[in-house]
């Protein structure tokens, strides 16, 4: 989400002077990671020691389920057979886990849509009416514990607007709006806008306004250093130090990154290229779901991020799909979930979960791929839009985190007891190899069997 | 690393601190330095050395490296315990090879207090080494809080501060800066700007962050929804206000005037003369007329008599009122259309405001015409719910007081009387929460859709409506009226809503209404930036309003649309007008708070230094407004000006305007002390006074006494002192002083309690148990008790958890309640000693520890000095269950007759022992955990005997007392400075002892002393530098 006072005309006229601003670097070479710098705060490597390849997390959420009837796959590895809805799938399948039957309890009879939805990564109970309050969302968590190893502790991404007010439910449409939760009371602010979540990672805008601020602060410091004699001094300078420590810090990584392009340049090494995306939202919403993806791979290929949310459409989503050929939007078309029309809406999401994952196979990364120390979590809030049941979430993993996680594999969880099928204990699973051990999340206090 | 480097510096200037303001060695210097060369080091080499040389020094404590006068003053601390050990004849111990004659250890002790005096007076009123200093992160979080007020605590993931060697983390001794560090610094100030509320003109802060729609919805309902409920719109109220007006006399108030009576009863004047009218107008028909019979019924108050409580009665006419006025008010169909949803916004806000236009009127046609009982008919009641489910309607019944009779003119007579009633009891004052408008509300009360507050009664779209009219124009008054406009506009403008609204109108009609899912809307996209604009609000209705036509609406629904879509540009134009009116706001509101920020006016080049970062942030980095106005906050939080605290003294202390003037005057008033001090500022002594009582910035008070250039006189400072030590924000001073003296601060996170075995300590206990030296300390505090209470009183605080624990009973209250219970000996407790906290945090868990308790009271509470015990020494065993066959008064006895272990074993055992009749979470026991029975009797340092509380008591009060008050004097003045003490603080510390003698021991003395020495009001000036 941007600032709700995008619309005034200030803040338009403003756009248009960034734009001028930022013609001159509309394209961004970044390094990949293990040619690229050490990251934020980290000590650089030292040459020929054996580098182990940062994990990376990404969520990936579409809303209001799937045509059951081609959502399934059967047998393993290269030998895996896939459903039509899963057919974008077929050249990854091998690097791919098909998921079945699990369930957020927090979620099941509480009430449709927003009360599935808003605690779907957090597995938290969530309270109706006026105030909000759900659970801290996993993305988060991980976050908060490996986020301060990169540029940004995460990336949280929208291809749609959050909204609010109140569905029939009771629950606050707030809660179809976002699945990722900083705290139990409070949503991460979403990045729907392509241009922005560019900036925050490759126009280093996050650390480009940190260090507005630390220039300013200098000054600050410099002139009350004016004022005062020795020890204070001492004093002061042991802050200025710090200061210009952290500020050396940001300076190292760009500085260094520019070299290292330069040098890689000259020597044909891979170099990743992104133009910047226009300001605003693309109109076509196939435009502006490719643009999300590119961002979030070359953020895991450049290691500026290491988690990333990106919710492609609302639960209760407006989004409209005229290229595949249906007229309805999307939520009015999930009450008709067995229909074509629904298969090929679920068919489109699985292809951008193809394409992203795709991209980062594409992209060398030591012995393997970007995609082989990943893990793209593909999941919706409901089996069936119709029924709207929550008792059975589609899910797919896609990617090894290196090596840890195996993959071509089909994992049914349909009919092993309520206990060994929650969702929450597949996060205690794959957070556990992000390095994030814990002993409880949302409802589970066990790891997810056979993972 | 130049970080290292800068660290280490800072040591080495530190370490010249002791003798600064001379600059060569005066005459009883060179004569005392003389006598050290001549007897004082031969002494040391001889009897000394021997165990404390450099090579593993026994005690930890080598004295090879002093070898003359300067070094040992640089650490008289140490050499204070030289002075203890030979005083008592300690040292050397019997085991040594040699031993000194009396005679010449004499000459030590009295070259050592020589030393002592000497340097004290020498250097008398040296404000000593206060160097500018980080807020600690208790000081950084209570900052915070009285900045903002919303307490934040935004150091929640900082790493704990250190203390000092006198045991305080407020001074810069300890409180050093990192890159680590500032990098949370640097979060913790995004973190607060996210919290700022950009508002029509000013900036507040919300106790959550304020970055997505949801947030600041939630902030601008509660608010209003606060105010709501604030307002005195209870009928029972107004019928009893209006009954005291009428028996003002027999009451004993016969002046009284209507509005005075309003202001007794907490109800609104004005709304109670609508009352007042209305039962005393000529009423003989109708509902007012039963409702005065109903009033005039309450009893009567006799003269002399304690006042009638009438308040039953008046709920009762209140409940006729009410029930009444639900039956008459009008039904508000909903408006359709075909093919529309009814949950179109053009259609639903229609309804709303039909409803809010008809709160003070009724329906005639619900009068029951001689009796007669008409029955509701369909028209409304089948409007399309999403539900499904219809609610069963009870079929009206008959109802006298619905009754009215048939003849033309006295029915109109009766419709009349009617009318009055409904324009006087308006159906509700306000809506503040309205589930959805075209649903029946029985049915949406069964469907559990309650608490959507404000919400406009909208299905799947953002909307709020305000439908507060009675309240507005009858209840509130013009402060009132203003307040509640306000709190509507702030809320249409932080959350956006006129904006958010129309695109929820694009996203429902295009998607689940399906009423614009034509070609012909595509155009409209709710994500869109300009879906907002003029021109596009424009094209959607003239399109939506042509559908409607083409559909068939009818002429009402057509009305509403158009209606609907005139208000919608319009709103939005005037709340984006708000934005830009508020922009200048805000930057005039972020000069105030980094003023506030800064605890001083800005200089006019900070000021602008502030705007232009501003401006650069916009016009160059092309921020949002938002955007910028955080960044601006985060980077006053960041400046050194507001996470530092530097004493500025009057000659550099250019501060802001107002200092200038100040600086002959204090400087004047204050000359500089002969040893090169400076008078502090008052802006740097507003915020030293504030910084000691409160732990937290100055207020407005403190600082217009600053601002005024008189804060530096005594009389003025104490005056302030006093003040402050009433004001609730003391707490601070009772949990940081308190907690870092007697070592509780962290009890809050005590956890080596084995709850298993002590089942009863949980959270809730420990949290009292923490609680309980915090209350005592404040009470000291605001109530100015005399100290000597701290040791010796009958009384203590506690709450429901606590007093269980006791075994107190108490009246019943909350659990955070707090009282005050007196007369405790029976129960063993009262002041300090035997508080819980203590007696737990010096347990091991599963056995007490004399050893432990005993350690600490001599340490903390008496100020003794004991060294480390050596690396050597035996653990006993973890759970006095298993000691075998001697308990633990007997092993520790074992212990004190190993002599290595005696000499500090025996000062404080004994003090630690008498506690024994307290177990390991203090309560009270007979036994220990082993089955034997406990025996808290103890023979004290000086061989006096004694058992228990009351024994210690009565050997502290006999023989140490002294100790205590010196030990309090120095802790506080150390604490109150933001410095460890130095030599010449003595003159200062007995100053205090002799205040505190005449004072009747009064807590307050105590501050009073320290705030107006020379220690306090000044700073050393820059010459001493030169000097180093």
């Amino acid at each position: 989400m941007r600032d709700p006072k995008e619309n005034s005309p200030a803040a338009r006229r403003l756009r248009i002077s960034r734009r001028t601003f930022l013609r001159g670097v509309g394209v961004t070479m970044a390094l990949p990671w293990l040619e690229s710098v050490p990251a934020f705060g980290e000590e650089p490597l030292k040459a020929g020691a054996p580098a182990a390849m940062p994990k990376r997390f990404a969520a990936l959420f579409w809303g209001n389920g799937v045509n059951g009837n081609h959502w399934w796959a059967k047998g393993s590895g290269k030998g895996m057979e896939l459903s039509k809805s899963l057919q974008p799938m077929e050249g990854l399948k091998t690097k791919m886990n098909f998921i079945d039957g699990l369930f957020n309890r927090s979620a099941v009879g509480v009430g449709i849509h927003p009360g599935q939805t808003g605690n779907l990564l957090s597995g938290m109970p969530l309270m109706k009416g006026a105030v909000l309050k759900g659970g801290i969302s996993m993305d988060q968590v991980l976050a908060n514990h490996i986020g301060q190893d990169s540029i940004q502790p995460s990336m949280v991404l929208g291809c749609e607007q959050p909204i609010t007010g109140y569905h029939e439910s009771n629950f606050s449409m707030a809660y179809s709006s976002h699945i990722s939760w900083q705290s139990a009371d409070s949503p991460v602010p979403m990045e729907v806008y392509p241009s922005l979540a560019f900036d925050s990672l490759f126009e280093n805008r996050g650390t480009r306004r940190t260090q507005s601020i630390l220039d300013r602060v200098k000054d600050d410091a410099s002139s009350l250093g004016r004022k005062i004699s020795g020890h204070d001094k001492a004093k002061l300078d042991e802050y200025l130090t710090s200061v210009r420590e952290v500020e050396k810090r940001i300076d190292r990584m760009r500085g260094d990154q520019a070299k290292a392009e330069k040098n890689a340049q000259g020597k044909n090494m891979p170099v990743a290229f992104m133009k910047r995306p226009d300001n605003g939202l693309p109109e076509d919403i196939r435009e502006h779901m490719k643009l999300m993806c590119d961002i979030t791979a070359m953020a895991f290929q450049t290691d500026k991020t290491r988690v990333v949310s990106l919710l492609l459409c609302r639960d209760l989503s407006g989004l409209f799909y005229p290229f595949l050929d249906v007229r309805k939007a999307h939520h009015s078309a999930s009450h008709d979930d067995l229909s074509d029309d629904f298969e090929r809406i679920a068919r489109y999401y699985c292809s951008q979960v193809a394409y992203l994952a795709g991209k980062l196979d594409a992209m060398p990364e030591g012995d393997g791929t970007v995609l082989d120390h990943s893990c793209l979590m593909f999941l919706s809030n409901m089996w069936s839009g119709n029924r709207h049941d929550s008792t059975r979430l589609p899910i797919l993993t896609v990617g090894g985190m290196g090596g840890t996680l195996e993959t071509g594999r089909v994992l049914s969880y349909v009919g092993k007891g309520d206990e060994n099928r929650k969702v929450c204990s597949l996060y205690l699973s794959l957070m556990d190899r992000m390095g994030v051990k814990l002993p409880r999340f949302g409802d589970a206090e066990t790891r997810l069997a056979g993972v | 690393m130049s970080f290292l480097r800068s660290i280490s510096s800072i040591a080495i200037l530190l370490l010249g601190c002791g003798t600064i303001g001379a600059a060569s060695l005066d005459k009883a210097s060179l004569e005392l330095d003389r006598r050290f060369e001549s007897t004082i080091r031969p002494f040391i080499e001889t009897y000394c050395l021997d165990c404390h040389s450099a090579e593993k020094p026994k005690a930890d404590f080598d004295l090879s490296p002093y070898d003359n006068l300067k070094a040992v003053v640089r650490d008289h601390a140490h050499w204070e315990m030289v002075l203890e050990k030979l005083q008592i004849g300690d040292m050397p111990p019997k085991k040594a090879k040699q031993h000194p004659a009396p005679a010449q250890s004499q000459a030590v002790v009295a070259w050592i207090l020589e030393m002592r005096r000497h340097e004290a007076e020498k250097n008398a009123g040296d404000p000593g080494p206060v160097l500018a200093r980080r807020l600690s992160n208790a000081e950084y979080d209570r900052t915070i809080r009285d900045l903002t007020g919303v307490d934040l605590r935004p150091t929640k993931e900082f790493p704990v501060d250190p203390a000092n060697q006198e045991g305080f983390d407020n001074s810069g001794e300890s409180l050093v800066m990192s890159p680590a560090l500032l990098k949370k610094y640097l979060g913790a100030a995004r973190v607060v700007s996210e919290h700022a509320v950009l508002n029509l003109d000013g900036i507040a802060f919300a106790s959550h962050p304020m970055m997505v729609h949801t947030d600041r919805d939630k902030y601008g309902t509660l608010r209003i929804v606060d105010f709501y409920q604030r307002q005195p719109t209870d009928y029972a109220d107004y019928f009893a206000a209006a009954w005291r007006f009428k028996n003002r006399a027999p009451l004993g108030k016969p002046r009284a005037t209507l509005p005075e009576v309003a202001a007794g009863s907490k109800v609104s004047p004005r709304y109670l003369a609508t009352v007042w009218e209305a039962l005393n107008a000529k009423e003989d028909v109708g509902p007012i007329a039963k409702v005065q019979r109903l009033w005039l019924g309450l009893p009567v108050q006799k003269r002399g008599q304690p006042p009638v409580d009438v308040r039953k009665d008046c709920e009762a006419i209140r409940d006729f009122v009410v029930a009444l006025r639900e039956k008459i008010q009008p039904e508000v169909p909903n408006l359709n259309g075909p093919g529309m949803n009814p949950s179109a916004q053009a259609l639903v806000l229609w309804k709303n405001r039909q409803w809010a236009a008809n709160r003070r009127t009724y329906d005639p046609e619900l009068l029951q015409v001689d009796g007669l009982v008409k029955q509701a008919e369909a028209k409304g009641k089948d409007a399309p719910s999403y539900n499904r489910k219809k609610m069963k309607k009870k079929a009206r019944e008959a109802e006298e007081d619905l009754k009215v009779p048939s003849d033309p003119a006295l029915r109109a007579k009766y419709e009349a009387a009617f009318a009055r009633f409904a324009a006087t009891f308006p159906d509700v004052f306000y809506v503040k929460e309205r589930a959805r408008s075209f649903v029946d509300p029985e049915e949406e009360k069964a469907n559990g859709n309650v608490g959507r507050l404000l919400s406009a009664g909208l299905h799947n779209q953002t909307g709020y409506f305000r439908d507060d009219g009675p309240l507005y124009d009858m209840v509130l008054d013009e402060r009132g009226r203003l307040e509640l406009d306000r709190l509507w506009d702030e809320f249409n403008m932080i959350a956006s809503v006129p904006q958010r609204m129309h695109q929820s109108t694009v996203y429902f009609e295009r998607t689940d209404s399906r009423f614009l899912s034509d070609a012909e809307f595509d155009f409209a996209r709710a994500e869109d930036k300009d879906c907002t604009s003029g021109a596009k609000v424009k094209k959607l209705a003239d399109l939506y309003y042509a559908k409607a036509v083409r559909t068939g609406a009818s002429a009402a629904t057509l009305a509403a649309i158009r209606e609907h879509f005139d208000r919608v540009p319009v709103e939005i134009a005037r709340i984006e007008k708000m934005e830009r009116d508020a922009e200048p706001k805000h930057l005039e509101a972020l000069v105030q708070f980094a003023g506030k920020a800064y605890r001083r006016p800005l200089a006019p080049e900070e000021r602008e230094g502030l705007l232009a970062f501003y401006r650069t942030s916009r016009d160059k980095d092309g921020l949002t407004h938002d955007d910028a106005l955080r960044d601006c906050i985060a980077s006053v939080l960041m400046s050194p000006n507001f996470c530092y605290r530097v004493d500025l003294g009057e000659a550099s202390g250019k501060e802001g305007k107002a200092p200038a003037k100040t600086v002959s005057r204090a400087a004047k008033e204050n000359p500089l002390q002969p040893n090169g001090a400076l008078p502090l500022s008052d802006y740097s002594l507003a915020s030293r006074l504030s910084y000691f009582l409160w732990s937290s910035a100055p207020d407005e008070a403190l600082l217009a006494r600053a601002a005024a250039g008189d804060l530096h006189r005594p009389e003025v400072i104490a005056a302030q002192a006093r003040r402050m030590l009433m004001d609730e924000r003391v707490r601070g001073f009772a949990v940081e002083f308190g907690g870092h003296w007697l070592d509780f601060r962290r009890f809050e996170e005590h956890n080596a309690v084995d709850r298993q075995r002590f089942p009863n300590f949980n959270d809730e206990l420990r949290q009292s148990m923490f609680e309980e030296p915090v209350r005592f300390i404040l009470n000291a505090a605001r109530e100015n008790r005399p100290v000597l209470e701290f040791l010796d009183c009958d009384y203590t605080f506690v709450n429901p958890a606590l007093a269980k624990h006791y075994g107190l009973s108490i009246p019943a209250v909350a659990s955070n309640d707090w009282v005050r219970v007196d007369n405790i000996a029976g129960v063993g407790r009262g002041g300090l000693l035997s508080m819980s906290a203590f007696l737990t945090a010096n347990s091991p868990g599963l056995r007490t520890s004399p050893v432990k308790r005993g350690y600490w009271v001599a340490r903390r509470v008496l100020g003794e000095r004991i060294p480390p015990p050596p690396a050597s020494v035996p653990e006993l065993p973890a759970d006095e269950a298993k000691l075998g066959d001697l308990t633990l008064r007997e092993t520790l006895a074992k212990h004190r007759a190993d002599v290595s272990c005696a000499g500090c074993h025996q000062r404080f055992d004994s003090l630690g022992l008498v506690f024994e009749g307290f177990g390991p979470v203090g309560e009270l026991r007979t036994k220990d955990l082993g089955g034997k029975p406990v025996d808290t009797h103890a023979v004290f340092p000086d061989g006096s005997e004694g058992s228990g509380l009351a024994g210690l008591r009565a050997y502290i009060k006999a023989h140490r007392q002294d100790d205590f008050l010196d030990n309090l004097c120095r802790k506080m003045l150390s604490y109150g400075l933001g410095r460890s003490l130095i030599l010449s603080d003595e003159i200062t510390v007995r100053d205090m002892r002799a205040k505190l003698r005449a004072n009747g021991q009064r807590f307050g003395s105590l501050v009073e002393s320290i705030v107006t020495s020379p220690q306090f009001l000044n700073k050393r000036g820059p010459e001493d530098l030169a000097t180093k």
